[in-house]
């Protein structure tokens, strides 16, 4: 008999876990709050450091994972602990009973509004990561279209690593994020100047570091080190940047056209309601708490309840697509195990 | 009334002669190391205010309503109240009618100071007392208001809560020396006075006693050694009070004409606050009013145990102390005695050695005065003159964070016509206020100075200010003569009043947060709550007012990390959310972004709200 697996968001770590559980056999179930598949990733336009579409990736996830059972705008109600297996009901009133449950709820994107010294929602020409990505996929964004744009700056770590943000955690992928963001904007605007505010860069990844000294190399970007202390517009509507080179040890103020939030990645609170439900422990910064940070990472306390993805903490693409994979090996093995 | 004994005097007197007299020296020369301590202006200042009829009277009134009536526990909670006046008044009372007694029956004795104390062991009966039934009654009756203090006082120990207390203070080992003596006067006295009612005469409380116990009390032998206990508790106490929170009682007498006298904490551990330090009472009130008493390892920082540890001269602990406090004000607003808890704080950071100075002498103001000149240029053509009014708008760095209400507050000016100056707008110098909490006053005042230099030549009539920080250092500390100082909320009120906004009310329910520099610190309470009343209905909060409690995001505290405001944050909200408003007005920017880190439901500032509840005026 084949498997009921349970995978809670179908984001590109649920969509991965769907495609390898069919692999092996077992019927993945993804229950899929919003209308469409693919979570975050959907949005974006290019991924680093390749610039490689998102599209291609989400729709092949998508292709491979076709004969999985997919409820789309739905939610979990409720899951019961029974014995040795879990009933969960779904929003639709379709219950399922399972013995395995995937959380691949992934995270939220720090609302930059709380960053209000950086003025997004109040002056027009602050915009977020999310919002480029959309601008680089749709072309329409009454900020960044028509207008006469000569300087971009991009701040990193908004919400990040900022106890006064609530969030302490460093997000991992802001850092690629605004350099690559940075070259795709350098591109569309060749002769504008461009500035990166950093508290300080971590390029850990592969091939990350190439692509930075070639943002500065060939594009001319701008690194400055030093926190955005506050933005403010003038009389034409533009903004003007007030920060600390802590390089140079001095002050600075710019005055630019375009400036871009990086928003950090920060817990989901429908993946701390969803996790409530099984009471599974939520770490101090707000995502899921794994059995260890080392080697069990997808595994939760409560037996056949399994983690993937950045429910437990900001990841790459490729981190994410592997612990997916991860994940789904760990419950194979475990039915295995089970029919000896 | 008749003498009995010849000397009018017993050896049992010793311990209280000698309690009495060690007490009244350490006062007395406490008292002129304090007045001999004070700044020489103070001092002039204080004995210029005990020949003034007007300050006098309102020292006579202070001492009873506040050492003998107290007045302010009784506002707080009766039982309170009662408890600790009962004490107070009861034993003022019987010492005074002590005293009327020895100077009507035996004037010969009144150069003898025990007679009073003991008057019935020393005297028989005769018919000019009428049968006891004034003075002995009088004496009775008080004795029994005591002692109704003291059972009280024994069952506060036990359940602070019927007393409307959550916590109290715990007590050292002088203080429980000096309450178990305490306690045990009036009963002894009761007692001693007990075995003489056959002879010297005695009231209801007295005479039912000696009939009672008629056995016990009849027994001669039993006679002297109560007496001798009596005598011995009061030296006891006398002795002990120096050294326990009881030295409240005399210094509380000083401090009061210091009080009126106008005498402000400038050194922090001599003059005024040292005499601060000895007239607190130890009573705890501070303690739960305290926002840092919702984390319960922070109760040994409030202000009740700072003066306690100034006594004790635990340098390191009173630093500690005073660099964790928020400086909200709040244990100052709700102290029975008036002990400054904040400005002490303030005054012990101010004595600490830096090795480092900043300095803002490097600052061009002048190129300020340029920007924000617009209405001293005569020639300028786009002021409109006539009565209306010229505002110079200075936003803080708070509010450089928060720009949401910088806009919101232009915004409404324009809407009201208000012809304006931003003089900040493109960076401007700190009011100073910051330093000042950080008892740095030098870097403070340079900032004061340059500031107005800027507000001054700036030519408006109208200083507005929409941080309650800024608000209270310019209202307190900067002379800008012919220049209104006023925060945005009063300006509001203003404008509403006057007809210059029209307001479209709303049906959504407000809380007003009172942000502690705005409300304690300056005393505007009802302004803000007008406008939110002009724009919907308005819900109060669990406390709220002078006993506001603090949002935790102050920048008083020097130490206080992040993380462990984060309780103190949440508490405040839990105070602020208890009629289940829709939204949380404050008028401070500071307020507003801790709240907001943490609330369940918007926190906007009174300027946002208003601006979006105003139209344009019609003309």
């Amino acid at each position: 008999m084949k498997e009921i697996v349970v995978i809670i968001g179908g984001g590109i770590a649920g969509l991965e876990a769907a495609t390898q559980l069919l692999k092996l056999g077992h019927s993945p179930i993804i229950v899929e709050k919003s209308e469409r598949l693919g979570g975050h990733v959907a949005d974006w336009n290019r991924l680093f450091p390749d610039l490689t579409p998102a599209k291609d990736i989400v729709e092949e996830l998508i292709a491979s994972s076709k004969d999985a059972n997919i409820f789309l705008k739905t939610e979990i109600s409720f899951i019961n602990r029974l014995k040795d297996s879990y009933n969960v009901m779904l929003s639709n009133g379709i219950s399922i009973s399972t013995r395995y449950i995937l959380y691949t709820t992934g995270f939220k994107l720090f609302d930059a509004q709380k960053k209000e010294e950086y003025g997004y929602g109040i002056y027009n020409q602050v915009i977020t990561n999310a919002d480029l990505e959309q601008w680089f996929n749709t072309g329409k964004d009454k900020r960044i279209s028509g207008k006469e744009i000569s300087k971009i700056g991009f701040v990193h770590c908004v919400g990040s690593r900022d106890e006064k943000a609530r969030n302490s955690q460093c997000s991992k992928v802001c850092c690629i994020t605004a350099i690559k963001q940075a070259i795709e904007m350098k591109e569309k605007f060749p002769d504008a100047e461009i500035y990166c505010f950093y508290m300080d860069l971590r390029l850990f990844g592969k091939k990350f570091e190439d692509f930075y000294i070639k943002a500065q190399r060939d594009y001319g970007i701008h690194f400055i080190r030093g926190r955005v202390s506050e933005v403010s517009e003038n009389i034409d509507g533009r903004v003007i940047v007030k920060a600390e080179d802590t390089l140079a040890g001095k002050p600075l103020k710019v005055t630019l056209d375009l400036l871009v939030l990086m928003s950090g990645m920060v817990c989901n609170p429908e993946s701390t309601k969803a996790a409530s439900m099984l009471s599974l422990p939520i770490d101090s910064d707000g995502f899921l708490q794994s059995c260890d940070n080392v080697f069990h990472i997808t595994s939760s306390p409560r037996k056949g309840v399994y983690y993937a993805g950045a429910c437990t903490g900001p990841k790459t693409v490729p981190e994410t697509l592997a612990e997916a994979r991860s994940a789904v090996l760990e419950i194979h093995s475990d039915i295995t195990n089970q029919k000896k | 009334m008749r003498e009995i004994y010849l000397s009018g005097y017993n050896n049992f007197v010793l311990p209280f002669m000698f309690g009495m007299i060690f007490v009244l020296s350490w006062c007395v020369i406490g008292a002129l190391r304090i007045i001999i301590q004070l700044p020489g202006e103070d001092r002039k200042k204080f004995f210029l205010s005990l020949i003034n009829p007007k300050i006098m009277a309102r020292n006579v009134r202070d001492w009873f309503c506040d050492c003998l009536f107290h007045v302010k526990l009784w506002k707080r909670n009766k039982l309170l109240g009662y408890m600790h006046s009962s004490i107070a008044f009861g034993w003022f009372m019987i010492i005074v009618i002590g005293h009327i007694e020895v100077f009507l029956y035996t004037p010969q004795r009144v150069h003898q100071i025990w007679y009073p104390i003991f008057f019935r062991y020393f005297v028989a009966v005769t018919e000019s007392t009428m049968k006891g039934s004034f003075f002995f009654f009088l004496m009775d009756f008080f004795l029994l208001v005591v002692l109704s203090g003291i059972i009280l006082a024994i069952i506060k120990r036990v359940r602070s809560r019927l007393f409307g207390m959550r916590r109290t203070t715990r007590a050292s080992i002088t203080d429980l020396i000096g309450l178990y003596s305490l306690w045990s006067i009036f009963p002894l006295r009761l007692l001693a006075e007990g075995f003489t009612a056959d002879i010297s005469g005695g009231s209801f409380l007295t005479i039912s006693l000696n009939n009672v116990l008629h056995s016990f009390l009849s027994d001669q032998m039993n006679m002297l050694p109560t007496w001798w206990a009596y005598s011995i508790a009061l030296g006891i106490f006398m002795c002990i009070l120096p050294f326990s929170r009881y030295m409240h009682i005399p210094a509380e007498i000083l401090l009061i004409p210091m009080r009126n006298a106008g005498i402000k904490v400038t050194h922090a551990r001599k003059g005024i606050a040292k005499l601060q330090v000895h007239s607190c009472p130890g009573c705890g009130v501070c303690i739960d009013a305290c926002p840092m008493s919702a984390v319960k390892a922070n109760i040994k920082d409030t202000t009740v145990y700072l003066n306690r540890q100034i006594k004790r001269y635990n340098e390191s602990r009173i630093e500690e102390i005073s660099d964790k406090c928020l400086l909200c004000g709040k244990c100052t607003a709700v102290c029975p005695v008036g002990v400054e808890g904040d400005k002490m704080r303030i005054a012990q950071r101010s004595i600490r050695k830096y090795n480092l100075a900043p300095s803002y002498a490097n600052i061009d103001e002048n190129l300020l005065i340029e920007r924000c000149n617009k209405f001293a240029s005569a020639s300028n053509k786009n002021v409109s003159s006539g009565n209306n009014q010229k505002v110079i708008y200075f936003a803080g760095c708070m509010t450089a964070l928060t720009p949401a209400i910088s806009r919101s507050t232009t915004s409404i000016l324009r809407k009201a016509g208000i012809s304006y100056e931003i003089m900040d707008k493109d960076g401007g110098i700190c009011c100073g206020r910051p330093m000042m909490m950080a008892g740095r006053l030098a870097q403070a005042e340079e900032m004061i100075a340059k500031n107005t230099a800027i507000i001054k030549a700036s030519g408006a009539d109208i200083l507005l200010l929409s941080c309650p920080i800024c608000y209270k250092i310019f209202k307190e500390k900067y002379d800008l003569e012919g220049i209104e100082i006023v925060h945005h909320t009063e300006y509001f009120d203003r404008l509403i009043n006057e007809g210059r906004l029209s307001v479209n009310e709303g049906s959504q329910r407000y809380v007003y947060h009172d942000p502690c520099e705005l409300g304690r610190g300056c005393g505007i309470y009802d302004q803000p709550r007008n406008v939110v009343k002009a724009m919907g209905e308005l819900v109060e909060a669990g406390k709220s007012g002078k006993e506001s409690i603090c949002c935790g995001g102050s920048l008083g505290s020097l130490t206080l990390s992040f993380d462990r405001r984060k309780a103190l944050t949440e508490n405040a909200l839990n105070n602020l959310t208890i009629a289940s408003p829709d939204t949380i007005i404050t008028a401070c920017p500071l307020c507003r972004s801790t709240f907001n880190r943490y609330a369940d439901r918007p926190v906007r500032d009174i300027a946002e709200m208003l601006d979006e509840a105003t139209m344009k005026r019609k003309r």
